[in-house]
């Protein structure tokens, strides 16, 4: 559903490697892999990585840390003419504010299976409301953003007291392809329970967000 | 801009009196009026079980769909007279026309009484006709009409024998709710309207009864020093009364409490600081359509933002240090590390001094995770964005004074006369889709119960509060009533 073609592509590649760079960046930081850049007129304002470790406050999302970057420089209403990168499909809640704030476009690596608000799990972004609706795009590096959490719960699990059986921290390498079904953005289109059209099902996305904080007692 | 009106009715606050009603989770809301067509058949009560196991032996698939919470047998005293008086489709199946299929519906339909069998001479066979019960056979769609009447002419009582005449094998189609009711009162009223039904005091689309009930004794009858639903809500209005007298509020407020015990502790206070002035002069427009404010500034948002700079501050050392290498990994980033500019966007300290009393308290209980089952009290319903970070927050329980049907992420109904006004339909405090759940309230005044009535399969309207909506629409003279419809809490 929201793997469409993207066009003028390679111009939104360049952004989504920089979002795939502070992935990067949170996952030797031992924060789950998931980075975002936003960009405004060709230039990235705002970046950020998930801020839960550090906050304790499991809504510390990574576009809202690069959200708060940008307010730090930038009115508000510079969101209006402001595109997201970010590697995996922004959640519910994210969504939501993504919307209230009037982003312009999201495009995004892979989908967010448990949480994901723009096509995932909910259409969030063009559900009908109050809020103009956003358009995404969504596939940009998919296979980069998977690895990088696949990568990053091997090493979790790695690190745990008690590590599972090898099997399961094996690295999987082979990623299936998505199905190609391009469907126009639109106010009034989607429906709230619309099942995820096009969402492979073998590759699951792992638990973005709220992860667990484990406290070693 | 002005600020959230409160309540259409803030006078008649005073005096009304306001109780918790459980929200409808989506599921219920969804499929708790569905129903589903199956095949009854009368029979004399002797020769009940050996009909069902004729049909547990004949027809596959009998069992595959869960009708638990329906009677498989049913006295006629206990039926409703509709079903009684169905149309009989073996009698149909195999009618030729005949001058008495033009008799009127009214005059084929048995009157709802006791004596219903003799109200048809043709069917009398004197004085020494047996007790019946209607058995529930199966599910339409597991067998089709032609091979259940084979099925059952076959046998006894169906069949002539040696020594009796068949019983006249009569099927019917009737309707029954597919899922089982989620209290006494609905399965009384499924009872009348459809066929005898159990409610087994579980629910299958949400909280359990029982934990729903602990939750409502515990806040509306709180026991000692303990805070309840009533003082927690007020609390929570003066915290958005007070961010609007400063002039960065639009009105909702948000109360979190933490239950150790039994005993219950105020976390956090905070009021809606959406207009709040960032740190820099340059992030601060008053120009555009910005007069939404900062969605970080939600009452929700806030308190929550609170509650983890709480859990850092009375955090053991392990955990404190954890959260300082995270912290220091960002600045190692070179990601934007003003703090003055993010707590300004973020907007998670106290400003008024009744947040910075509860703020300054230390009485959390040490190392616990986010807002694990902690309790929240809000003015409003939040919006998407709100109710998703309590889902994120895995919170316990949350009660909220006024729905928001345009903006609000918790309710479920999203067609009329489901149990509440038209909403969204989010229905985000239980999805099963989610990984979290939490149970959900509305603190409801007497009155509004009345009229819009709570209980399932409504035959009330919500057409008072569609009124409502619709005056707070259409009155363009009343700047503040449209925009506060129209507002994200
Ligand atoms: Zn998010
Ligand atoms: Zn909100």
């Amino acid at each position: 559903m929201v793997f469409g073609p993207i066009p003028n592509r390679d111009y939104h590649e360049r952004f989504m490697r920089k979002a795939i760079e502070m992935a990067e960046f949170a996952l030797a930081s031992d924060e789950t892999p998931v980075g975002c850049v936003f960009v405004h007129e060709g230039e990235v304002i705002g970046r950020g990585i998930n801020g839960t470790n550090a906050s304790l406050n499991g809504t510390r999302h990574a576009e809202f840390v690069a959200l708060a970057e940008i307010i730090a420089h930038h009115p508000q209403s510079i969101i209006r003419e402001t595109d997201l990168y970010v590697t995996v499909e922004p959640c519910i809640m994210c969504a939501s504010a993504l919307r209230q704030y009037g982003i312009r476009a999201v495009y995004f690596g892979c989908l967010n299976d448990r949480f994901g608000g723009c096509g995932g799990v909910m259409n969030i972004h063009a559900d009908p409301g109050v809020d103009r609706s956003y358009p995404v795009y969504g596939g940009l590096f998919r296979e980069e953003a998977i690895m990088l959490l696949r990568r990053f719960y091997v090493q979790e699990n790695e690190k745990a007291p008690d590590p599972k059986p090898k099997k399961n921290r094996e690295l999987k390498t082979e990623i299936l392809p998505v199905t190609v079904t391009p469907v126009p953005v639109s106010q009034n289109a989607t429906p709230i329970d619309t099942p995820p059209v096009g969402t492979p099902a073998a590759v699951a996305t792992p638990v973005l967000g709220a992860q667990e904080v484990k406290i070693k007692k | 801009m002005a600020a959230l009106r409160r309540d259409s009715k803030v006078i008649d606050d005073v005096v009304a009196k306001r109780h918790m009603v459980h929200l409808k989770t989506k599921e219920e809301c969804r499929l708790g009026n569905e129903t589903i067509q199956v095949w009854t058949v009368e029979l004399p009560s002797k020769h009940a079980e050996g009909i069902l196991r004729v049909i547990k032996d004949n027809i596959p698939g009998q069992d595959d769909i869960d009708l638990q919470h329906l009677r498989r047998f049913a006295k006629p005293k206990y039926l409703p007279g509709h079903v009684i008086g169905k149309r009989d489709l073996v009698k149909e199946m195999y009618a030729v026309p005949r001058a008495w299929e033009s008799t009127p519906q009214s005059v084929m339909q048995a009157p709802a009484t006791t004596s219903w069998e003799y109200s048809n001479p043709n069917r009398s066979r004197g004085n020494a006709r047996p007790s019946t019960l209607h058995l529930l056979i199966c599910p339409t769609k597991v067998v089709d009409l032609p091979r259940l009447h084979q099925v059952l002419s076959e046998h006894t009582p169906f069949c002539s024998s040696a020594d009796s005449w068949a019983y006249p094998l009569e099927i019917k189609e009737i309707t029954v709710p597919r899922l089982a009711p989620t209290s006494q009162t609905q399965a009384e009223e499924w009872s009348d309207d459809f066929w005898p039904t159990f409610y087994r005091k579980t629910n299958p689309f949400g909280a359990h009864p029982s934990s729903i009930r602990k939750a409502e004794n515990e806040l509306q009858e709180p026991e000692n020093e303990n805070i309840g639903v009533e003082a927690a809500l007020a609390l929570a209005e003066r915290a958005g009364d007070d961010t609007v007298r400063r002039g960065v509020g639009a009105g909702p407020g948000c109360v979190i409490v933490e239950r150790v015990e039994g005993r219950t502790e105020i976390i956090a206070v905070a009021g809606d600081a959406r207009y709040k002035p960032q740190a820099n002069a340059a992030a601060n427009d008053q120009s555009d359509a910005c007069c939404k404010g900062n969605m970080m500034g939600h009452a929700v948002m806030r308190a929550i933002g609170m509650v983890g700079r709480k859990r850092l501050r009375c955090a053991s050392q392990i955990v404190t240090k954890a959260a300082a290498k995270a912290e220091g990994n960002f600045t190692k980033g070179g990601l934007e590390h003003d703090t003055n500019a993010r707590d300004a966007f973020f907007s998670d300290l106290p400003i008024t001094p009744l947040e910075k009393e509860y703020f300054e308290r230390d009485n959390l209980k040490p190392d616990g995770y986010l807002c694990l089952r902690l309790e929240i009290y809000l003015t409003h319903e939040p919006c998407i964005m709100c109710s998703m970070a309590l889902v994120h927050s895995r919170v316990g329980r949350v009660i909220f004074k006024q729905r928001m049907p345009k903006t609000g992420g918790l309710t479920s109904e999203m067609v009329r006369n489901d149990s509440g006004p038209v909403g969204l339909g989010y229905g985000l405090c239980w999805r099963k889709e989610l990984n979290w759940q939490f149970m959900c309230w509305e603190y409801m005044t007497n009155e509004d119960e009345g009229t819009v009535s709570r209980q399932d399969l409504r035959k009330v309207s919500t057409e008072k509060y569609q009124q409502e909506e619709d005056e707070a629409d259409s009155e363009d003279a009343n700047v503040t009533s449209s925009s506060f419809a129209r507002m994200h809490v």
